[in-house]
């Protein structure tokens, strides 16, 4: 009788199959969270509260990609682009001779808006605006060759559109073309903590139509704020879903599972 | 228990592959006798990451010093100074704001370890009858069980040290349950 395999590792991955090739983030603990990085082409919606470390993480995420030898592109819907690279040279972790050789592009969503003659006094796109702004993300990730892209904030780009079937619409559209050119993005969501509990997004509507969530909230423990991180969904990855304290370190963010009992009593979302 | 033979069952344990201590001293002689276990491990060719929860790093480091310590291989992790309003500037010292963010400390040594240049590597962790103080008896046990078995992991030696008089039942049989060995009274 022949001897039976005992040396191949069980699977425990209840639903088999081929995972899919992933876009590494190369910050460690967010990689190890979602089983080896972002299946690559999704859209990702980064959710939290202000201080929560967002635009950090999604900073760290492009700067990796690219001394990785890709091309990331960051368009800035909040604020100009030239306090956003004032603000880089203050992470230990940022390279000033990526923005130089291309591969780390910032873009202003309002210099986008002047030229595409969309900016509108009552601050709302109409469909023909929508359209060209749509072309402008498309010609952007389709013409640098972009593989990694954050919109910070989706929520402001949301602000602009006049009811919440034109922000399925946008987020829908945008994410099926970058979806096709292989773009793994991040969609920056301010969001706000009602009554204890925080929720995904302002309109929510991005959360259902992005690939995957990702809440970012403060915690407070006995009076001090600490930062979490948790996966709500990641579409074509098995993830954790437990919560986690994340640090802002000059080496880039460090990421640790948050101690369970830690998690109650004088301890809640703000 | 003398200093020296608290030193000495340390280094057997390290020699038989043990991966995490209680040293338990008493209060009269609690900071000497740390601080010359740390001493005697530097000695022996350990670099260590020393985590302060008592007193400020910057009283640790001149007394190590003043013990003539091999100061080659060592950081800390400190809970204590910015706390304090304490100096803050030590290149080899990572700072914690506050003694209730536990997991910082985790974060903190997984930072420090890349630094350490020795291949033999030791925690010692003073004390953690410092954090019982800001945390409650669960949040303490579910810490010291995560640090514990993340050192495991790692592969570095862990000295949690406590007071003999202030450690209580609960707290000395969830260290027992979760360490090699147990050094000292």
């Amino acid at each position: 009788m022949a001897k039976k395999d005992v040396t191949k590792p069980i699977s425990l991955d209840p639903r088999g199959g081929r995972p899919r090739e992933k876009c590494v983030t190369h910050i460690e603990g967010i990689d190890r969270i979602l089983n080896g990085g972002i299946p690559v082409g999704n859209i990702v919606l980064l959710a939290g509260t202000v201080g929560s470390g967002k635009t950090t993480l999604a900073m760290e995420f492009l700067i990796n990609g690219a001394k990785n030898g890709e091309t990331c592109c960051y368009i800035s819907v909040t604020e100009p682009s030239s306090k956003m690279l004032s603000n880089l040279q203050t992470y230990g972790f940022f390279d000033d001779s990526l923005v130089k050789e291309g591969k780390l592009n910032i873009f202003d969503l309002t210099v986008i808006n002047d030229r595409l003659g969309v900016e509108r006094l009552d601050g709302t796109y109409t469909a023909k605006d929508m359209e060209a702004l749509l072309g402008a993300f498309e010609d952007i990730v389709d013409e640098l060759g972009v593989t990694r892209l954050v919109v910070d904030s989706i929520t402001a780009v949301c602000y602009q559109l006049p009811d919440r079937g034109s922000i399925r619409n946008f987020i829908f559209r945008l994410s099926q073309f970058l979806s096709t050119f292989g773009c793994t993005t991040m969609l920056i969501s301010e969001t706000v903590v009602d009554s204890n509990v925080q929720t995904y997004s302002i309109f929510g509507v991005e959360e259902a139509v992005a690939d995957g969530v990702v809440l970012m909230g403060n915690i407070v423990r006995q009076g001090d704020l600490l930062r979490s991180l948790q996966v709500v969904k990641m579409r074509g990855a098995k993830h954790s879903r437990a919560r986690h304290l994340i640090e802002l370190t000059p080496v880039g963010l460090a990421v640790v599972p948050l101690l369970k009992w830690g998690q109650d009593g004088g301890q809640a979302f703000t | 228990m003398s200093i020296a033979d608290v030193a000495k069952s340390v280094i057997k344990s390290i020699n038989d592959g043990d991966a995490l201590a209680t040293v338990s001293l008493p209060a009269a002689n609690f900071h000497e006798g740390t601080v010359k276990l740390a001493t005697v491990l530097l000695g022996k060719k350990l670099g260590g990451i020393y985590i302060t929860t008592s007193r400020p790093s910057a009283h640790i480091v001149n007394e190590l010093e003043a013990a003539k310590a091999n100061m080659s291989d060592i950081y800390f992790v400190d809970l204590v100074s910015m706390t304090v309003g304490g100096s803050i500037d030590d290149a080899r010292t990572l700072y914690i704001e506050s003694p209730t963010m536990l997991e910082s400390i985790l974060l903190n040594i997984a930072l420090l370890e890349r630094r350490l240049k020795s291949k033999r590597r030791f925690v010692l962790f003073d004390s953690i009858n410092g954090l019982n103080i800001y945390s409650e008896p669960k949040v303490l046990r579910e810490f010291i069980n995560v640090l514990g078995n993340s050192m495991r992991i790692k592969e570095i030696y862990s000295m949690l040290m406590t007071v003999k008089e202030q450690t209580g039942d609960e707290l000395a049989a969830a260290l027992e349950l979760l360490s090699d060995t147990m050094v000292g009274d």
